[in-house]
């Protein structure tokens, strides 16, 4: 009877009771990982600090100081239509795949997630958050709304008519005469000719970088 | 949530003292257990004195446990855990070089600081092996550099190569444990004829 209550016997059922009531209770999927972390993430969201004007994604696209991740999530029809520059197309589903990539960014690393609106790249942010808290941002208002901006050429463009941001929702309502992906003018403006905007900007650097040296 | 910013609560000197108290309380744990003697160390190797292991495994199925269980409330968040990515060929052969070190000297690189602690000389000259051969090993990874990143699996753990929920690669994992110091232990008894 003694040799039950032995402190290792003792140990061994509360382990056993512990670890077996973990496999009955288990993990928390990517939801409930972001309800346990919206008090800290869902004012940004809330309060717009993480959504950036299209200019300021134009001078991360131009800044070499800066390693860029901009991840596209719409659908591979839109993106045949139309793409950013170096932007990489991936699905909600395969961003736990990146986990890794994110977690190995430097300090002077951003990402960027685009969708047509925002819907999308704000429901990919949060993913993020809970895959790897990367210093990631939205584009404000999606390619729609840089698609207003930095615009399409008459003979590029299907309609040709600014896209309504307040009816957001989560297509592309630009038409194009081609689907050219990255080859249109507006995938990657130039950032001397492009409209000039302003805005407040949203994009904070882990670490300070001391741009200096090169040729400009 | 977990894990906390030290140095943002309680500053850079805070942070500091904190990482001393737990230093102080892994060391003392570690030379109460006996991990500064490599007598005590090597003879898990020949099933003759098995608290290290003992010590050693508890201690992750414990933490283990504690980690899941946390994330399960969602007191600590798992992904803020660095768990080092999967070489599969270069850890095959680091854990054959380390075991055979391990017997060899009577330590590993760990249990030689804590002996180094109460001035042990074979523990002094072990870390001084260890050493060097960090040294040597900074200099000649170069030429090695192909072997040293093949097999490159990435995040991977038992869950993944199981196919199993977490939860229950956990119970597996302490029901192993339980499973292996029995074994030890029916296994000393064989050997040496006798029970601790």
């Amino acid at each position: 009877m003694n040799r039950i209550f032995k402190p290792q016997v003792l140990g061994a059922v509360i382990l056993l009771s512990a670890s077996g009531a973990l496999a009955l209770y288990g993990q928390p999927d990517l939801e409930q990982k972001w309800q346990f972390m919206a008090p800290e993430f869902e004012p940004r969201l809330l309060e717009r600090q993480v959504q950036i004007d299209p200019a300021e994604l134009l001078s991360l696209m131009n800044d070499d100081y800066i390693s860029l991740i901009i991840y596209d999530v719409r659908s591979e029809r839109d993106w045949n239509e139309f793409h950013l520059v170096d932007s990489e197309r991936i699905a909600l589903e395969a961003l736990p795949t990146q986990r890794e990539r994110l977690r190995a960014l430097p300090e002077n690393g951003v990402v960027v997630v685009v969708s047509n609106d925002e819907m999308l790249a704000t429901e990919a942010w949060k993913r993020l958050m809970v895959l790897a808290r990367p210093n990631a941002y939205i584009l404000e208002g999606g390619l729609n709304h840089w698609l207003n901006i930095y615009g399409l050429p008459a003979d590029e463009a299907g309609g040709g008519r600014a896209a309504s941001l307040a009816r957001a929702d989560g297509t592309l309502r630009h038409s194009f005469k081609l689907a050219l992906g990255d080859r249109h003018a507006a995938a990657h403006p130039d950032e001397r000719h492009a409209p000039q905007r302003e805005y407040t900007p949203r994009v904070k650097l882990l670490k300070k970088i001391a741009k200096a040296g090169g040729c400009d | 949530m977990a894990p906390y910013d030290l140095v943002g609560y309680f500053g850079l000197t805070g942070s500091y003292l904190i990482y001393i108290a737990i230093g102080f309380a892994f060391g003392f744990i570690l030379e109460s257990s006996g991990f500064g003697d490599a007598r005590r160390l090597a003879a898990q190797f020949y099933f003759s004195d098995l608290r290290v292991v003992k010590v050693m495994f508890t201690a992750i199925v414990v933490a283990m446990t504690l980690i899941f269980w946390s994330t399960a409330l969602g007191l600590l968040d798992y992904n803020q855990i660095w768990v080092k990515p999967t070489y599969l060929w270069p850890g095959i052969v680091g854990g054959l070089v380390m075991g055979v070190g391990f017997i060899l000297g009577g330590y590993c690189p760990g249990t030689s600081l804590v002996s180094v602690a109460t001035l042990k000389i074979d523990g002094m000259f072990f870390l001084l092996g260890h050493i060097a051969g960090v040294l040597v090993f900074g200099e000649t990874v170069d030429s090695i550099n192909e072997f040293w990143n093949s097999g490159h699996l990435g995040f991977f753990t038992l869950p993944e190569l199981l196919h199993l929920g977490t939860g229950v690669v956990v119970f597996l994992v302490a029901c192993l444990a339980i499973a292996m110091f029995l074994g030890f232990e029916w296994l000393r008894g064989a050997i040496y004829g006798k029970t601790q």
